[in-house]
């Protein structure tokens, strides 16, 4: 598509449009034409095959010699193609004519219709998808009203055949419009879904081992044009109509993509208000119109049972609950007591405005001791070097370049690794640096690919850099002497991002690697402005957050090293997280966690107060591209708990005396009045949404899921430092990594793992990998183990016992143990361990 | 009336064995190849169009027009040979193949020649297993005489040909389906443009001819006697000579070349012998096989020319010339019913109006042959078939829709018969799976 | 067994692969090299086709059943397919197809129970002027005049009465139905 604007005549009007734009798209965006279509999604390419769009078409004749329009009885000459086209196959051209209401164009549409509902079971009563079905839709609006087709005469096929564990698919519904199929091969590049057999016969499989088994297979049940396929988690869950859609944010990572809860008055849930299901919320800076599985799968812990429901006193040993009146009073004079001995911890979950009222209440008490609890540094610098303003990773392609270092991106951001292998496909050259293989390495690696539903060859370029266990820093500061070509190439790329992971580093080792991405970035002249600058793959929904309410890892390794007499661990679980917590929070007199669940560290509490999820309450959270947005109350609160902004704010009203702010819109009122970053953004302002290109949500007929419309707003970016001025290169500090004794052990991360929260969600429950360390062959020769051996991998503070995965995948030297895969915690940053056969057998979790 | 000038069964004519690579040398072979080796490409094309030859795959498109939209500078173009021949009632590219597959290769040769193609790939139906061998044995005998492979006659021209087996797929016939089969996809047609001719359109992308076997196969010959030696050869829009394949109720049923110029009564009554029967006069006629328009097979269709621009005055097409026989005890619904069941089977189920029409009409038909019909029935199914027709992704949607539309148009009585409430006597059989 | 490794296949899958710049291309001859070891396109058969050529066997299960002449279930050791197409059919080619069926006890698409046969009916196998005619594991089983009971009984004997491989036996039986093939032309 060019930036050429081409005259068009639809429907007898003039038009200038972008010249090779897909018609239907144009005709809807300048044109305010709907042209219906099933098979045609704005997100893939066109094929063809429904024939609903179909449109009579034309072009204004010019005579070959002069170029001059010919005329005829005073008005231009058209010539018109003897059938009708499919307008999801046109590309706007200049001296375009398109008819798209003629007696002629409605009847083939009406045909249409026709020739799909004869094999269609029309069970719209108990469809999942009836109340926002284009099928159901478009009938209404072009059908015929009665079918001539028999109903004896009609095709009886299964309705419940399970495609994987998430999505059942009803062989009778569909209507081989094929778009899921060219999603998964198009936009997720894993074309594990296929027709099988031909003509009416023609039905969806998968033979893919496991099954229809990737992280994005529930967005095909949002682009399913009928209800053929459906989530297990929500399948007959309720009718769309009863549901009313509440837009939020992922809270599981720094994508933070764009939700919108479906949300009932249910029985199920003591009559309040709560999530049916999980849509994308079209945001298209942010997800498009696409969210994970995760986002999508697991917003059940908000409802579990083992939440913490009450606040809780030790007394006589033991963990009492009690209510809030009695907790606030006790916990405010522990913290009193501490005379400003005191400090915070707090995880990437909190909001803006939980991490603002926390802040306010250590201020209070006389603390500046706020650490962030997360396993990487470069907040600080993304702040100073991060995307610039106004970036779009749906922009990149041709002449650009990404490079992902230190980091898995589809088990850590799936969002992000969706949309840089699309940006590949567009054409950007693609470098994915880390110690081991990992599923965007391997696209990296292929040279040329093809999708296939598409005719075009796609030449791919990449590169699969390998560097030793934990040597980013190492490759990154020095990429001039590992990889020339490489570096050369990125430097002489238009557009330039470099997403950092801290995958194998120490906090130490990530504040480096940033660093030395920074110092490329900011000497190849890729900073501030769009699609430039760098991508912290930071834990969480709110890293950035922490670092804009001045939450730190430098204050977190002085409390580690130095704990305070008083304690606030604010959404995060230590004891879950690291191993040797247990030692350093001894030390800690008294207390107080802040968590949704009753955690391992409530045994070390003296006081545990429940907090809300972001399901319960209103809030921020600031994104890795420094997106800030909002999300609102969906479901009903569990039991006692308070939003933590709240509960701190009552805290410091016992204290001092100050008023608490009786709403999140209130703080981060405040917030915008006294954080710079935040100048001017207020509830009203993060809630503003335009009109955005394609037009999908809304009053569409067609597109599918009413709740792609986005009513909670797109949200405001803080400009970065390089956005506004200039920025220079820092020192790296290349604080050697000692592995100590043993062997280095470098924790991964798996999107589906065993942590709390995932834990909660039965679908995705049972497709958690069994725990294992990854481990080269040379290594584990050397170490005397073989590939499905049980190991005991030992480290400061713990054992876990697992199963041995011996790969090249693997760098050697380093055993690979995956988080939150095992009962017993493991470390959430390098460290040395050792490593034995073990004689038991692995138990099963 | 005998076969006379014949260009694609010469052997026929010498009693020969032209499946010999020296006894095909022995009769001219190679003659057309070393005089395109010593013109320029744009000379060979130039040739070819000069003789009016047009394609033999159903379309008739002009072939030297064709290869001239090859885009010269693309540094890849293929050339694919169409062996699909899945049509029912056609046979005759087999038999070009079985017995005179040199003269086919030699056609392939300088037609990759003409485009600059460096790999030609033939795409024979599956059945054609045995043909696929012997096919494959000739082009091992050309590379031991230096006509496959690098620099073939010493022209510095290098091209390869491999066979390529298809697996049971009507619609790998239609061009665009016949390139995704060959990349190893689903054999569903393609969208249009790209046209196989430009860049991203034909095989893996590149800039692609595709041609009939029996189109190629006149190649040599043209080479060898000149564009206008052919073009003089049958009628002003339909040079040169066809092969007529003939099958249902004649006494000789076969393949036959003759000029465009002979008649149907020249090839039915004089060459195949008439009727089968003689107490059964013939009824109607398939003029192209089950996707050509049906006719009465009355005096003047006998009397007219086999030619593209003469049948279509009967309102049908002569396609690739299948000609199928049809006599008196013919029930012409029952025909319909065949034919449906046929594109119902081979409909690839890509776009909706040919994937549920055929169902749809087979579901109808199957009720009127079972004298269960109604005269709604018929209206039901005409009307189903002209919503089909003219809105399909690919010519198959056409193809299914003509049989009915044709059918009910020209032997009305034969339906009435059926849904009057009299009960059916035959019956097509379900296909099994069905 | 398997086609991998399998030295009785490893020119043909070489050769196949040298054919087409994209390996994916190879897939339909592959399923044919697959269907011969075993048969059928089973799961195995699927696999090891993905394996080879690099793509999911979901791809591949998607080609096999696209394409009529992959089997997806098991098959009689002789897989006899009549041709009952228009052309056919009106020279007979229904009844024959019938009374083949008859003669060898099976329904449409059945196998017998010495899982020596199996038949059933397909569309049009391009031999029109030869009706009634049939393939036998793709081999062309036809004369001029077309197949007679006659000739299937000869040709259900011969097949029953000893493991001759199918070529052979086509050969042998073409040359007993067939003096007058000779002349044929
Ligand atoms: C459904 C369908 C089936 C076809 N089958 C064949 C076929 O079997 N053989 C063939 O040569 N052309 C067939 N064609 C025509 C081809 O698409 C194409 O036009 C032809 O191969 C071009 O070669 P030509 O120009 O030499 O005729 C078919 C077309 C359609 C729409
Ligand atoms: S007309 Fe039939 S064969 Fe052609 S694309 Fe449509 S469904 Fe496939
Ligand atoms: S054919 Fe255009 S939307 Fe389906």
């Amino acid at each position: 598509m060019s930036d050429k604007l081409v005259k068009v005549i639809i429907d007898d009007k003039e038009y200038m449009l972008p010249q090779g734009a897909n018609l239907v798209d144009a005709a809807k965006w300048s044109a305010d034409t709907d042209i219906p279509v099933f098979c045609y999604h704005p997100k893939m390419a066109p094929v063809g095959m429904c024939r609903m769009c179909v449109v009579e078409q034309g072009m204004i004749e010019k005579d070959r010699a002069t170029g001059e329009v010919v005329m005829e009885n005073g008005q231009p000459k058209i010539r018109w193609m003897p059938k009708l086209q499919t307008a999801c196959t046109q590309l706007v051209s200049d001296g375009m004519v398109v008819r798209t209401n003629t007696p002629k164009v409605l009847a083939g549409r009406e045909s249409v219709i026709e020739f799909l509902l004869t094999s269609h079971p029309l069970d719209c009563p108990i469809c999942d998808k009836g109340g926002e079905c284009p099928l159901q839709n478009l009938t209404m609006a072009h059908g015929k009203g009665v079918s001539r087709m028999d109903f004896s005469d009609k095709m009886h096929l299964d309705k419940h055949v399970p495609l994987g564990d998430l999505i059942y698919l009803d062989e009778e519904r569909c209507i081989q419009c094929a778009r899921c199929i060219r999603f998964q091969d198009e936009v997720v590049g894993d074309d594990v879904l296929a027709f099988h057999e031909r003509g009416r016969r023609l039905q969806i499989i998968t033979k893919s081992d496991p099954g229809f088994d990737t992280y994005f297979s529930g967005n095909t049940t949002d682009i399913c044009p009928v209800g053929a396929l459906t989530t297990a988690d929500f399948r007959f869950g309720a009718r769309p109509w009863e549901l009313t859609e509440v837009p939020s944010i992922d809270p599981h990572d720094a994508a933070g993509s764009n939700i919108s809860l479906s949300t009932r008055l249910d029985r199920d849930f003591g009559g309040r208000a709560m999530i049916k299901r999980v849509m994308p919320r079209q945001n298209e800076f942010v997800n498009e119109i696409w969210i994970s599985d995760k986002a999508r799968f697991v917003h059940h812990f908000t409802r579990s049972d083992e939440r913490l429901q009450s606040p809780q006193i030790r007394r006589g040993g033991a963990m009492r609950p009690t209510v809030w009146n009695e907790a606030l009073p006790d916990v405010a004079n522990a913290l009193k007591a501490a005379e400003g001995d005191v400090a915070v911890l707090a995880g990437p979950g909190a909001s803006n405005e939980d991490l603002w009222e926390l802040k306010q209440l250590a201020k209070a008490l006389g603390s500046e001791r706020l650490g962030a609890w997360t396993t990487h540094a470069g907040a600080a610098l993304a702040a100073q070097v991060g995307v610039g303003k106004g970036t779009n990773l749906g922009k990149l392609g041709k002449g650009d370049a990404v490079l992902v270092i230190a980091s898995d991106l589809e088990e850590e951001v799936p969002m992000w690794f969706l949309r840089i292998k699309q940006a590949q496909d567009r054409g950007a050259y693609l470098v994915v640096a880390n110690h081991r293989e990992t599923r965007l390495a391997e696209l990296a690696r292929e040279t040329e690919r093809k999708v296939s539903t598409q005719t075009e060859r796609k030449a791919i370029r990449g590169a699969d850099v390998r560097y030793a266990a934990g040597g980013a820093v190492e490759w990154m500061r020095h990429i001039d002497a590992h990889a020339p070509e490489i570096a050369q190439k990125l430097r002489e790329a238009a557009n330039l991002v470099i997403v950092v992971g801290s995958e194998g580093l120490t906090l130490e080792g990530s504040a480096a690697l940033t660093q030395a991405a920074a110092n490329f970035l900011i000497e190849s002249g890729h900073v501030g402005k769009p699609q430039n600058g760098l991508l912290p793959v930071l834990p969480g929904a709110n890293g950035m957050g922490l670092h804009y309410m001045g939450y730190t890892v430098e204050n977190t390794l002085s409390i580690v090293q130095n704990p305070p007499k008083v304690l606030i661990v604010a959404q995060c679980e230590p004891l879950n997280d690291d191993p040797t917590a247990a030692e350093w929070l001894s030390k800690v007199e008294t207390l107080i966690t802040m968590n949704l669940f009753p955690d391992r560290t409530i045994e070390h509490a003296a006081y545990a107060l429940p907090i809300q999820s972001f399901a319960e309450r209103d809030g921020t959270f600031t994104n890795g591209e420094r997106r800030v947005q909002r999300f609102y109350t969906a479901q009903g609160p569990m039991g006692d708990s308070l939003a933590l902004w709240d509960a701190a704010a009552r805290l410091r009203e016992r204290i001092t005396g100050t008023r608490a702010k009786l709403s999140a819109a209130a703080v981060m009122l405040e917030i915008s009045n006294n954080v710079p970053a935040f100048d001017g953004m207020r509830y009203k302002e993060l809630a503003k949404v335009e009109r955005q290109f394609p037009d999908v949500g809304g009053t569409d007929q067609y597109y599918g899921g009413t709740a792609y419309q986005n009513k909670g707003g797109l949200g405001l970016q803080i400009p970065s430092e390089a956005d506004q001025g200039t920025v220079a290169v820092g020192a790296v500090n290349e604080a050697a990594l000692s592995a100590g004794d043993g062997l280095l052990l470098i924790p991964t991360t798996r999107l589906y793992d065993r942590s709390t929260i995932v834990r909660q969600s039965a679908v995705i429950a049972s497709r958690v990998a069994a725990p294992f360390v990854g481990l080269n062959p040379a290594t584990a020769e050397k170490l005397n183990v073989a590939d499905g051996d049980a190991v005991t991998v030992s480290f400061a503070g713990g054992h876990v016992t697992v199963t041995a995965h011996v790969s090249d995948a693997y760098a050697p030297d380093a055993a690979f143990l995956p988080r939150y895969l095992t009962a017993e915690p493991t470390p959430m940053l390098p460290t040395s361990a050792q490593i034995e056969r073990a004689t038991s057998v692995v138990a099963a979790l | 009336m005998t076969e006379t000038k014949r260009i694609l069964l010469r052997y026929r004519d010498v009693n020969a064995d032209f499946t010999d690579i020296e006894e095909y040398g022995a009769h001219d072979g190679w003659v057309g190849l070393k005089k395109a080796l010593s013109m320029t490409p744009a000379q060979v094309i130039d040739e070819v169009k000069a003789s009016g030859l047009r394609g033999r795959g159903g379309a008739g498109f002009p072939t030297g027009v064709k290869w001239s939209f090859i885009p010269v500078n693309e540094p890849v173009k293929y050339l694919v040979l169409n062996a699909d021949e899945s049509e029912t009632g056609t046979f005759k590219d087999r038999l070009i193949m079985e017995k005179n597959p040199y003269q086919f290769l030699e056609g392939c040769l300088i037609a990759a020649y003409a485009i600059g193609a460096k790999t030609a790939y033939i795409y024979l139906r599956g059945e054609y297993l045995e043909v696929a061998n012997l096919l494959d044995a000739c082009i091992e005998e050309m590379r031991k005489r230096n006509l496959v492979g690098k620099d073939i006659l010493g022209s510095g021209y290098d091209i390869e040909i491999y066979t390529h087996l298809g697996a049971g797929a009507y619609i790998c016939g239609e061009e665009t389906a016949l390139l995704n089969s060959l990349e190893g996809k689903l054999g569903q047609p393609r969208v249009r443009p790209p046209f196989p001719a430009n860049k991203g359109g034909g095989l893996y992308s590149e800039p692609t001819v595709v041609n009939n076997v029996e189109t190629i196969a006149n190649v040599p010959w043209i080479l060898q006697h000149g564009g206008a030696a052919y073009k003089a050869i049958g009628t002003e829009q339909s040079a040169g000579t066809k092969l007529y394949c003939v099958s249902g109720h004649v006494k000789r049923p076969g393949v036959y070349e003759l000029p465009f110029s002979a008649t149907f009564g020249d090839l039915l009554n004089e060459i195949c012998g008439g009727p089968l029967d003689e107490a059964h006069p013939f009824k109607a006629l398939l003029p192209s096989g089950g996707s050509g328009p049906i006719v009465h097979l009355n005096d003047e269709v006998m009397n007219t020319p086999m030619s593209y621009e003469h049948t279509a005055k009967l309102g049908t097409i002569i396609g690739s010339a299948s000609l199928i026989v049809m006599d008196d005890r013919t029930d012409i619904t029952w025909v319909a019913s065949k034919v449906t069941k046929f594109f119902k089977h081979e409909s690839c189920g890509k776009c909706t109006p040919c994937r549920e029409g055929t169902y749809w009409l087979d579901k109808v038909l199957d009720r009127i042959m079972a004298g269960e019909g109604t005269e709604k029935d018929v209206v039901l199914i005409e009307n189903v078939a002209k919503n089909m027709a003219g809105i399909t992704l690919c010519a198959l949607g056409e193809f299914a829709a003509n049989p009915i539309i044709h059918t009910i148009k020209h032997f009305p009585e034969d339906f009435k018969k059926h849904v009057s409430g009299k009960k059916a006597v035959s019956k097509p059989l379900p296909m099994a799976g069905d | 067994m398997a086609i991998i490794g399998n030295p009785k296949y490893a020119d043909r899958i070489a050769l196949h692969l040298s054919k087409y710049p994209d390996k994916r291309s190879a897939v339909m001859p592959l399923l044919y090299i697959a269907q011969e070891e075993y048969g059928w396109v089973n799961d195995d058969a699927v696999n090891e086709v993905a394996q080879i050529i690099e793509i999911d066997p979901t791809q591949v299960r998607s080609i096999a059943g696209f394409y009529t002449m992959y089997s997806e279930k098991p098959k009689g050791k002789y897989w006899l397919q009549v041709c009952t197409d228009l052309a056919c059919a009106l020279r007979g080619a229904d009844e024959f197809h019938h009374e083949l069926l008859h003669e060898l006890h099976i329904e449409e698409g059945g196998t017998t129970e010495d899982g020596m046969f199996t038949a059933e009916h397909v569309m049009c196998l391009g031999a029109c002027d030869r009706a009634p005619m049939l393939q036998c594991n793709f081999h062309m089983v036809e004369k001029p005049g077309g197949l007679t009971m006659d000739d299937m009984r000869l040709f259900i004997e011969k097949a029953r009465s000893g493991d001759a491989d199918l070529q052979a036996l086509i050969a042998e039986w073409r040359n007993l139905v067939n003096e007058h093939l000779k002349t044929f032309e």
